[in-house]
């Protein structure tokens, strides 16, 4: 068959027996799951057995790339990853974006299914027809922007994935960076990698992407296209990039930081800090960063991220008191592939229970002060896995036995909370970080109120109805546990995460700023010409959701349960913030979340999920509806 | 473009994202896929420090590449012969 958008081909890659295979897509499994995010979920269902161990042969790293990838549908450049993660032990997907997707397309590849072991490091090229294991004995030990540099100086421009110290030395949440930019695989891919050998994988390609039906393409693209080129916030994000979305100065000052708020301002920013700013393919709304220290004793040092947010999140850490300081251990953090945010959680977490006594300085081996040398110190010990740092590598598990903290630390299943909702409110983002399989995380659960925090409620149906989300849900997302919560978060979570997952499989940007151009509507044109497939909003709302629940059907079969979709103990106390005392707030700030209030919110997220109340898992009816039954 | 007028295309690369808009639309209209490197306009180090952009021989100075880049980094220029 002819393929367009698609490019039908799987490739297979056995590292153990260094064995490369190409299979062609199911158009049935593609009506199914889309692609991307979704087929993911079911080449990982068929694949990854119950009980896998992470670090195992049998575990697999399979990487997709949605149909909308490699053409110029605005902000299409995603790539899905899903693996057993070792910091948590669920089966989850991951997303990136820079260029890998794109030139995998090119390549002429949807998928990469990774598995076995290899014998030595290694490194897997792909390049037109072109696919090799190549010797990475050179490369072990490097970290990931020398990796990328030297395989970027070695094929040109091309896409890379590749894993840093903390990756080989397998620490549990290790990253990968994509283009060292991006952030991939947050909870573990790295690690994953770094056990089977795995040191980058690198892809180009020459074959070009075909379309169905250019005259539909070309009506929906322009359409698009002048809808973004007239938005009138366009130039300042392309000026500011990230930092519109959080306002850090506010942060930093409510933590009573005033000094450091300064070195967070735009002005500060655009002086001293932004080089330049960079874009995935496709991308009119660019917001990637290179970022250069101008002066002082790190004069000189450039580093990319995909959101200067990232760095400035690591200034909240008392003892950290230059823009500077900040962006050189954010840099160490990258180059040795460690998530700079669970970084700053343990080090926050470690400083308050050393002040209160609750963990020594015996304890942990190292005399513990909140400043830049110590994290400094701590960064590097984590990535080699060498005293305090082979306990605070195996992840918020094992760290919670080793201290007996559990109670205190602020995770989910194993992966630290991003947004404090005591600081916050209960918005999605919130929320959804106690429902998410994977443990914290934010991005499926970002969209809608983060577009409309502080908007009307009319704002919030415009969204609703672009999200295509079916008008008896919105009445009872109208309807919240208490009149005053004006909005019901917890059935909101649910088609902010069908949202997520139906951009994700098609290979679209979820962020804020892309995501509020896109709609059920032009989307599913976009597909239709892109694919030449004729498929109903009601067909891809369907099939996004079904790979949803298919990845929770594979979490129940780890073990996972309501039991474990759990608010963190410390969230129902106070947080000190400056001369502040927070609580934990509904997103309009009315209601105080009490634990027996939390559970209600619960309640109301499997219900209009259709699952069960008792075990928070697809109910069998669920399961039925969305023909899921073999996956059970 | 009356025959009086010749066009040209100046680059700004400084401005440039390394987004390679300009090379699929560029590919697109002249092959009907997309693509980086069947494209007229090339983008070397699009993430380095200082991308260059320059033009192949089959360019026809249509001038959509500019049309399409929303970053200010090719700016189309008509000039009188
Ligand atoms: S020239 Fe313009 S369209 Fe082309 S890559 Fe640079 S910024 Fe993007
Ligand atoms: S001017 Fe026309 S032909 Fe030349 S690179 Fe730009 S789009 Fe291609």
């Amino acid at each position: 068959m002819e393929w367009n958008g698609y490019t039908g081909n799987i490739l297979n890659v056995d590292l153990t027996g260094e064995k490369i295979s190409i299979m062609k897509q199911n158009p049935d499994d593609l009506k199914q799951f889309i692609g991307g995010f979704g087929m993911n979920c079911k080449l990982g269902a068929e694949r990854i057995k119950p009980e896998t161990d992470p670090f195992s042969p049998e575990n697999f790293v399979i990487v997709g790339v949605g149909p909308l990838v490699g053409t110029i549908t605005p902000g299409a450049s995603r790539t899905a990853g899903i693996s057993k993660f070792p910091a948590t032990g669920a089966i989850a997907n991951s997303c990136g974006s820079m260029s890998f997707g794109f030139h995998l397309k090119q390549a002429g590849y949807d998928h990469i299914i990774i598995s076995g072991k290899a014998e030595k490091p290694t490194y897997l090229q792909i390049i037109d027809d072109h696919v090799e294991l190549n010797d990475a004995k050179d490369m072990w030990g490097s970290d990931i922007v020398e990796t990328t540099d030297f395989l970027w100086k070695k094929y040109g421009s091309s896409g890379v994935i590749a894993i840093g110290q903390a990756g080989e030395n397998m620490v549990r949440g290790a990253l990968t960076l994509i283009d060292k930019t991006s952030t991939f695989g947050r909870g573990g891919i790295a690690a994953v990698m770094g056990y089977k050998n795995l040191k980058a994988i690198v892809t180009q390609g020459t074959k070009g992407v075909s379309i169905a039906h250019p005259k539909e393409f070309n009506e929906a693209y322009k359409k698009l296209f002048e809808r973004i080129r007239n938005y009138p916030q366009r130039q300042s994000w392309h000026e500011v990039g990230m930092l519109r979305s959080l306002p850090m100065g506010l942060m930093l000052t409510a933590q009573g930081q005033k000094k450091k708020a300064r070195q967070v301002s735009d002005r500060f920013y655009l002086k001293k800090i932004k080089k330049r700013r960079i874009a995935c393919p496709s991308c009119p709304m660019a917001d990637k960063d290179i970022l250069e220290i101008k002066e002082g004793e790190h004069c000189g040092l450039i580093q990319y991220t995909s959101s200067a947010i990232n760095p400035f999140l690591m200034f909240t850490l008392k003892g950290l008191n230059t823009y500077d300081e900040v962006i050189k251990i954010f840099d160490l953090a990258n180059r040795y592939g460690l998530d700079s945010l669970t970084l700053t959680a343990l080090f926050e977490l470690i400083t308050r229970l050393h002040e209160q006594g609750v963990i020594t300085e015996e304890m942990l081996g190292l005399k513990w002060k909140s400043d830049y040398e110590t994290l400094a110190e701590v960064t590097e010990m984590i990535a080699y896995r060498k005293g305090l740092g082979e306990v605070l590598a195996g992840g918020w598990k094992e760290i919670g036995k080793k201290f007996n903290i559990e109670d205190k630390m602020l995770q989910v299943k194993g992966l630290d909370v991003i947004f404090d909702p005591r600081f916050m409110r209960l918005g999605t983002m919130e929320f959804e970080q106690v429902v998410n399989v994977k443990g914290a995380h934010v991005a499926s659960g970002g969209s809608p109120t983060y577009a409309t925090s502080g908007g009307s409620i009319e704002r919030f149906k415009t969204h609703f109805k672009r999200m295509g989300i079916p008008d008896p849900a919105i009445k009872r997302i109208f309807k919240p546990l208490k009149e005053e919560m004006m909005v019901n978060v917890p059935r909101l979570t649910r088609y902010s995460e069908d949202w997520y997952a139906l951009l994700t499989s098609m290979g679209l940007c979820a962020r804020a700023q892309m995501n509020r151009f896109f709609s059920m509507e032009n989307v599913t044109n976009f597909y239709n010409a892109v694919t030449g497939f004729d498929r109903s909003q009601e067909d891809l709302r369907i099939a996004a959701e079904r790979s949803w629940n298919l990845l929770k059907l594979l979490n129940a079969r780890e073990g996972f349960s309501r039991k474990d979709d759990k608010f963190p103990k410390e969230w129902f106390n106070n947080l000190k913030y400056g001369n502040n005392e927070l609580q934990l707030h509904d997103f309009f700030g009315t209601t105080v979340i009490t634990p027996t209030i939390a559970n209600q919110l619960l309640n109301d997220y499997y219900d209009e999920r259709g699952w069960n109340l008792e075990d928070g898992l697809p109910s069998q009816k669920k399961v039925k509806e969305l023909e899921l039954t073999p996956y059970m | 473009m009356s025959s009086k007028t010749r066009r040209k295309i100046i680059t700004h690369e400084e401005q440039c994202v390394g987004c390679r808009i300009c090379q699929l639309w560029c590919s697109y209209q002249f092959t009907g896929k997309f693509s980086f490197s069947k494209a007229f306009i090339k983008i070397e180090e699009p993430y380095g420090l200082e991308p260059k952009i320059s033009f192949l021989e089959d360019c026809t100075t249509c001038g959509q590449c500019a049309d399409h880049c929303l970053y200010g980094a090719l700016e189309k220029i008509e000039e009188g012969m």
